[in-house]
């Protein structure tokens, strides 16, 4: 409003276009009115940013009225200026009217709507009753004395401005109210989905615990036999602890995949922790995680790794590479070399290649090593701890992070998986 | 003859920790729940307490406790830590060793249950070499 009273000043006051077209050329007014508002803004601000630090809503509340109250006044006294009877610059009070209705409760936009028909009403007849002299911006004065003049249209025009205004609270809080009440409704949902999700993170994590401890027990106490702390042992005996060694690692390890499957399953993608990652520090943080059980079989890894930056989640990152790289150790040959390569592509994502020379995988079988629990024959002959999860917990990681997976494969050639990043990892 | 307090619920896991630590040459002893494992902390500072996550009242007991050390007199606060946890320090649910910070979890390492005994005895020697 500031800025179209000061426009409308401009024009006035460096050229004839006011009186070209038959309007007054005193707009000193608009100045005036411009000036009175950029005041009232200035002390608005002022006032709110004292008593904001002491955060007292009524002192606020006040601020606000005394704001609305003020901008209806001066916004009354531009209408008396311009004509308030024969220009529909009566309407202007409807955009108060609707910001009233968008931001406070219905009451306290009808209340807004009330002041505007008495601020109007008011100095209507104030006009009428020669309290005031009647204005506007019209030089040619037939129209309003005509207006005047006719108590019928007089009335009319008054009456219908503040019937409009009327309706237009009414639709207008109505629909707020909706939205209000809409907004209200999503908000309660998503508290509730927040306190759902915090309970079953919990649960999981009570169950995690409760299911993997007692494996936890027993292959320590495995461990005590095994390595002697108990005294000799035949080496019967120690062939059967070996198993039950074997077997319960594989259980604890399966359970942990279920339930990192069932977590990754049920986590909505907007409520992961999306961080900038180094995915060259993944890659190493897995390679110190395998390299035990790789030098226990001889397996070498020749590795060519760029310094690479995406937006992923890093648990998600470690599973993924983890289990990529563990099957590549797993099914090598003894003595193998397990090839890893990360490469930057400029405009878009990273490819992570990783490629053994081991058992391989034949043709008919591809489709199906993403499916849950499948394992192909040579596998769980080769890996017999081997859970069958694994690479759909790759799959579930890939497609949450839109990363495209290309495999390939020869029976006892080896297998080669590339992992290409989009460029919306960037 | 380096003295180590193992503070977990589970009294198999503990017993079977305790027997392997001894066998390497320490002394140790187990508390089986957070307030006696407090209480034997300020009776006799340990030089270094292996710790689990997870206890029956309270699944985050164990990093209360850590905090609380942290508070406890000069022979005490700077006890090094080693926590045990069955869930998976990966697992996208709990914490990681990027958690590791003084405020948050103020603890040395993590070690995640089933543990391998020869890293668990490397990774003891290892934190009591950096103290002393």
């Amino acid at each position: 409003m500031i800025s179209i009273l000061t426009a409308f000043m401009l024009i006035g006051s460096f050229t004839n276009i006011f009186n070209n077209y038959g309007l007054h050329s005193d707009i000193s007014w608009s100045l005036i009115s411009a000036a009175i508002l950029i005041a009232l803004n200035l002390g608005y601000i002022l006032h709110l940013s004292r008593i904001k630090q002491s955060e007292k809503y009524s002192q606020i509340l006040t601020n606000i009225w005394f704001q609305i109250v003020a901008d209806l006044i001066v916004l009354t006294g531009v209408l008396h200026f311009i004509g308030t009877l024969e220009t529909y610059l009566t309407f202007a009070y409807i955009f108060h009217i609707v910001l009233a209705c968008i931001f406070f409760s219905g009451r306290q936009s009808f209340a807004v709507t009330v002041i505007v028909c008495i601020l109007y009403l008011g100095v209507v007849s104030a006009e009428k009753f020669s309290i005031i002299p009647a204005s506007g911006i019209y030089e040619n004065g037939i129209l309003r004395q005509l207006i005047d003049n006719t108590p019928f249209i007089f009335t009319f025009n008054v009456f219908s401005a503040m019937s409009i205004w009327l309706i237009a609270w009414y639709l207008a809080s109505h629909l707020s109210g909706m939205v209000r009440e809409r907004e209200y409704e999503l908000a309660k949902a998503n508290r509730d989905l927040k306190t759902a999700q915090e309970a079953k993170t919990k649960h999981l994590l009570r169950i995690t615990h409760e299911l993997k401890a007692p494996f936890a027990a027993i292959d320590a106490n495995t461990q005590l036999l095994l390595n002697g702390h108990c005294g000799f042992l035949p080496d019967e005996a120690l062939k059967v602890l070996e198993r039950i060694a074997l077997r319960s690692r594989k259980l604890g390890h399966e359970i942990q995949e279920m339930l990192q499957l069932a977590n990754l399953s049920s986590i909505e993608k907007k409520s992961l922790k999306w961080q900038d990652i180094n995915l060259s520090e993944i890659i190493n943080w897995c390679h110190i995680q395998i390299k035990p059980a790789a030098n226990k079989r001889n397996i070498r890894f020749a590795e060519n790794i760029e310094d690479t930056h995406i937006i992923a989640v890093q648990d998600h990152m470690k599973m993924l590479f983890m289990n990529v790289i563990s099957n590549a150790v797993i099914y090598s040959h003894d003595s193998g070399v397990v090839t890893i390569t990360c490469r930057r592509h400029d405009g878009n994502g990273p490819t992570v290649i990783i490629e053994d020379n081991g058992i391989g995988i034949s043709a008919e079988k591809l489709p199906k090593i993403f499916d849950e629990y499948y394992r192909t024959d040579e596998a769980a002959v080769h890996n017999k701890s081997s859970t069958g999860l694994g690479l759909a917990i790759v799959r579930h990681v890939a497609q949450t992070h839109n990363i495209k997976i290309r495999i390939s494969s020869l029976p006892q050639k080896g297998t080669k998986f590339e992992l290409r990043f989009t460029s919306s990892n960037n | 003859m380096p003295y180590i307090l193992i503070i977990d619920d589970d009294e198999d896991f503990s017993a079977a920790a305790a027997l392997v630590l001894r066998d390497s040459g320490h002394e140790v002893h187990t508390e089986m729940t957070i307030a006696n494992g407090e209480k034997s902390i300020l009776n006799k500072p340990p030089d270094l307490i292996i710790l689990d996550v997870m206890f029956p009242e309270n699944g985050t007991a164990g990093f209360e406790l850590a905090r609380k050390i942290k508070h406890f007199d000069k022979s005490i606060k700077d006890v090094p830590v080693l926590m045990l946890t069955a869930v998976n320090s990966s697992f996208p649910l709990g914490f990681s060793s990027n958690d590791i910070d003084d405020k948050w979890l103020p603890v040395e390492t993590f070690l995640e249950k089933p543990v391998d005994f020869d890293m668990l005895t490397n990774k003891v020697l290892e934190m009591l070499s950096i103290r002393k």
